[in-house]
C-alpha cells in the first residue's frame, strides 16, 4: 500500500502589493494582488516503509508541500492521500497516524523532565497510561535517552534534545514520520547518531520516513530515494545512489597552515582552488577523476598543513549540477 | 472523555511546571500587593476624607471589588493574545496544527493552566489579608452570592479568553498585534474597574461598562455591590450574550486565519 499519494498538487498564494500610483484608500480597501505559485502541479507516491528525501533550495516549495501533507495548509488544486486519508478534511484523524519533527522548533516541555513530555503527548494521542509507560520505556531504550530522561529538557544538549524530539514524536507509533531539517545545528557525532536511529526505526518499526534537509550527508546516508523540487516543480525523482553518482561528484577539503600559506601552486588534474588565503585554502575535488584519499595524498605533498577538514558539496551545488546537466542535454 | 483527560493533563502538567518557578509566584504576589495595595490605600484615604462613603458606597465594597479585579489579573488570561502572536511569528502554530486537537481549545486551556497556580495562591492570600484587615461586606454573605459569583467567574474567564484570543488571532493578518492589545487591555482595565471602582463610574461610563465586551469580561468586580443582588440576572445574561457572540467571532476569525498559515517557509 502507498503511504503517500500526491496527484497534480498545486498551491498558489496571493499577496496584496502596494500600487504606488493608487491612493491610500485604494491600497487599503482594494489593493492590487500578486500571485505566487509555491507548488506547481507535482505528483509522486511514497510506498509504506520507504525512506524518502524531499529536497530543494530555500523557497523551492518543500515546506508548503509538507504543510499540505499534514493538513495544515489547503491545496489550491490536486489531491493528497496520506494513508488513504485526505489531510484537508481529515486532519485530526490523520494526526493520530503521523509524526512531525521540525528541527528548529521544539515541542518538548522545557522545564519538566523528558518523561513528562512523553506522558503529555501520550495523553494527547489518547494512549492509555499502561501504553504510555510501555512506549516510553521502548523509546528511552531505542533512542538511548536513559541517562537524561529525568532531567529538565532545557538542560539537555542540542544533540540530546533532537533525539528526544524525534522520540517524542513517535510516542503514538506513527506510520509516517515527517522530518524537517532534523539535523540542523548538530555536530558530526550527533548527526550520525540520529541518522542511525532513524534507520533503525525504519527497519524495526517499518515507519515511513519523509525527510527534508539541506545536509547532503543526511540524504546520502538515510534515504533510498530522493525527490528534488525547485520553483515548485519536481526536478528529479530517483534513487539516492544514482543522484550521488550523477550529481554529487565534488567534495571539499579545507587546509589550515602550520604558519601561513605563501605559495599557491597549480593543482593536479581533478582539483581546483575555491578559496586561497594565507590562513586557509579550500580545494574542490572532482570525484570522477580523483578519490578523496588520492587528493589528500597529493595536497599533503604540496602544502605544509596543520589541520584539515573534508566535507560534502552543498545542496545548492548539487541542484546547480542538475541544471547544468539538463542544459547540456537540451 | 478524551478531551477531559487531555484538559486535566494540561492543567496538572502546568501546575507542576509552575511550582518549579517559586520566584515567579513571589513576583506575581509582589505585583498584586504593589498595584492593588497602593490603589486600596489611596481609596481608603479618599473615602475617609469623605466620611467613609462616596456615591452611597462604603469603602469595604470598593476594596473587595478592586481586589477581585487584581486577583483575576494574576490569572494572566490576557496573555493568550501574546501567546498566539508568538505562535504565528515563530511558526509554532504549524506544529500545533499538526496535532490531533483544536488549536484554540488547546491555547485557551494552556493559558488557564499557566495562570492557575498564581491565581489560587493570590486568591487565598489576597482574600485572607483583606478579610483580616477590613472584613467582608454583607453582600458576600448572602445565599445567592456564592452561586452567582461562581457563575460570573466562569463567564469572566471565558469572555476574557475569547476577547484576547480575538486580538491574538489578528496576528495572522498583521503579525504585530501589540498596539491593538494595548488598546483592548486598557479598555478592559478601565471598564473593569481597576483604576476607578465601578461604583464611582459616571452613568454613561457605567452603561458602556455594562454593555461592552470589555466591561462584561470583568463582571466579577460587580458581585460585591448591593446592586448585584438585583442585577445579576441581567449582567450574567449580557455576559452570556457576549460569550456566544465572541465564540462566533473567534470561530470565524480562526477559519479565515487557517487559510493564512502560509507565510513561514518556502
Amino acid at each position: 500500500m502507498d503511504a503517500i499519494v500526491v496527484k497534480n498538487l498545486t498551491k498558489k498564494f496571493t499577496f496584496p502589493v502596494k500600487n504606488e500610483s493608487a491612493g491610500f484608500l485604494k491600497n487599503l480597501l482594494r489593493p492590487d494582488t500578486k500571485e505566487v505559485i509555491a507548488v506547481d502541479n507535482i505528483s509522486f507516491t511514497v510506498g509504506a516503509g520507504e525512506r524518502i528525501a524531499f529536497i530543494g533550495p530555500n523557497g523551492a516549495g518543500k515546506s508548503t508541500t509538507i504543510k499540505m501533507l499534514t493538513g495544515i495548509l489547503f491545496p489550491t488544486a490536486g489531491q493528497i492521500r496520506m494513508l488513504g486519508l485526505d489531510p484537508t478534511t481529515e486532519r485530526k484523524k490523520l494526526a493520530y497516524q503521523i509524526g512531525t519533527v521540525f528541527g528548529q522548533r521544539s515541542q518538548l516541555l522545557p522545564n519538566l523532565p523528558l518523561t513528562d513530555s512523553f506522558e503529555f503527548f501520550g495523553v494527547m494521542y489518547d494512549l492509555s497510561d499502561a501504553e504510555i509507560q510501555t512506549r516510553t520505556r521502548e523509546l528511552i531504550e531505542l533512542f538511548d535517552l536513559g541517562s537524561f530522561a529525568t532531567q529538565p529538557v532545557r538542560k539537555l544538549s542540542l544533540g540530546q534534545r533532537m533525539r528526544a524530539e524525534v522520540a517524542t514524536s513517535l510516542i503514538h507509533r506513527p506510520k509516517i514520520i515527517l522530518l524537517d531539517e532534523p539535523t540542523i545545528g548538530l555536530d558530526v557525532v550527533a548527526k550520525k547518531s540520529l541518522r542511525d536511529l532513524l534507520i533503525r526505526l525504519n527497519t524495526e518499526e517499518k515507519t515511513t520516513i519523509f525527510l527534508t534537509s539541506h545536509d547532503v550527508g543526511d540524504i546520502e546516508s538515510l534515504c533510498e530515494r530522493t525527490i528534488v523540487i525547485n520553483h515548485g516543480v519536481v526536478m528529479r525523482d530517483m534513487r539516492t545512489s544514482d543522484i550521488a553518482k550523477d550529481f554529487i561528484y565534488e567534495k571539499y577539503i579545507d587546509l589550515f597552515p602550520k604558519s601561513t600559506f605563501i605559495e599557491f601552486k597549480t593543482l593536479p588534474k581533478g582539483m581546483q582552488y575555491r578559496e586561497q588565503t594565507p590562513n586557509k585554502i579550500t580545494v574542490a575535488i572532482d570525484l570522477s577523476l580523483l578519490s578523496v584519499t588520492e587528493a589528500l595524498k597529493k595536497l599533503l605533498g604540496i602544502f605544509e598543513v596543520n589541520d584539515l577538514d573534508v566535507y560534502d558539496t552543498d545542496l545548492e551545488t548539487v541542484i546547480r549540477h542538475m541544471y547544468e546537466k539538463d542544459t547540456i542535454h537540451t | 472523555m478524551k478531551k477531559i483527560r487531555f484538559t486535566r493533563k494540561i492543567l496538572t502538567t502546568l501546575l507542576r511546571d509552575k511550582t518549579h518557578y517559586r520566584g515567579r509566584l513571589f513576583v506575581d504576589t509582589a505585583s498584586l500587593v504593589a498595584r492593588c495595595g497602593i490603589l486600596l490605600l489611596l481609596y481608603y484615604y479618599v473615602f475617609s476624607q469623605n466620611g467613609g462613603e462616596i456615591n452611597n458606597t462604603a469603602y469595604v465594597f470598593v476594596a473587595w471589588s478592586m481586589l477581585l479585579y487584581f486577583i483575576f489579573m494574576t490569572f494572566g488570561l490576557r496573555n493568550v493574545a501574546r501567546s498566539i502572536m508568538q505562535d504565528v511569528q515563530s511558526g509554532t502554530v504549524e506544529i500545533l496544527l499538526s496535532r490531533p486537537m483544536s488549536y484554540l481549545w488547546y491555547k485557551m486551556w494552556w493559558q488557564i493552566g499557566s495562570g492557575l497556580y498564581s491565581f489560587i495562591v493570590s486568591f487565598f492570600l489576597g482574600a485572607t489579608t483583606l478579610f483580616l484587615i477590613i472584613g467582608l461586606p454583607h453582600t458576600m454573605l448572602t445565599a445567592s452570592f456564592f452561586f452567582t459569583f461562581l457563575l460570573t467567574s466562569i463567564g469572566t474567564i471565558f469572555l476574557t479568553l475569547l476577547v484576547y484570543t480575538a486580538v491574538g488571532l489578528l496576528s495572522f493578518w498583521i503579525e504585530e498585534v501589540s498596539p491593538i492589545y494595548w488598546i483592548v487591555d486598557k479598555a478592559v482595565m478601565i471598564l473593569g474597574g481597576s483604576y476607578l471602582p465601578i461604583a464611582l463610574f459616571p452613568p454613561i461610563m457605567y452603561k458602556i461598562a455594562l454593555y461592552s465586551p470589555f466591561g462584561a469580561s470583568q463582571f466579577i468586580t460587580h458581585t460585591v455591590y448591593e446592586s448585584w443582588h438585583y442585577d445579576w440576572p441581567l449582567l450574567i445574561s449580557i455576559q452570556l450574550g457576549w460569550i456566544i457572540m465572541m465564540v462566533v467571532v473567534v470561530y470565524l476569525m480562526f477559519s479565515r486565519a487557517r487559510a493564512k498559515v502560509s507565510i513561514n517557509g518556502g
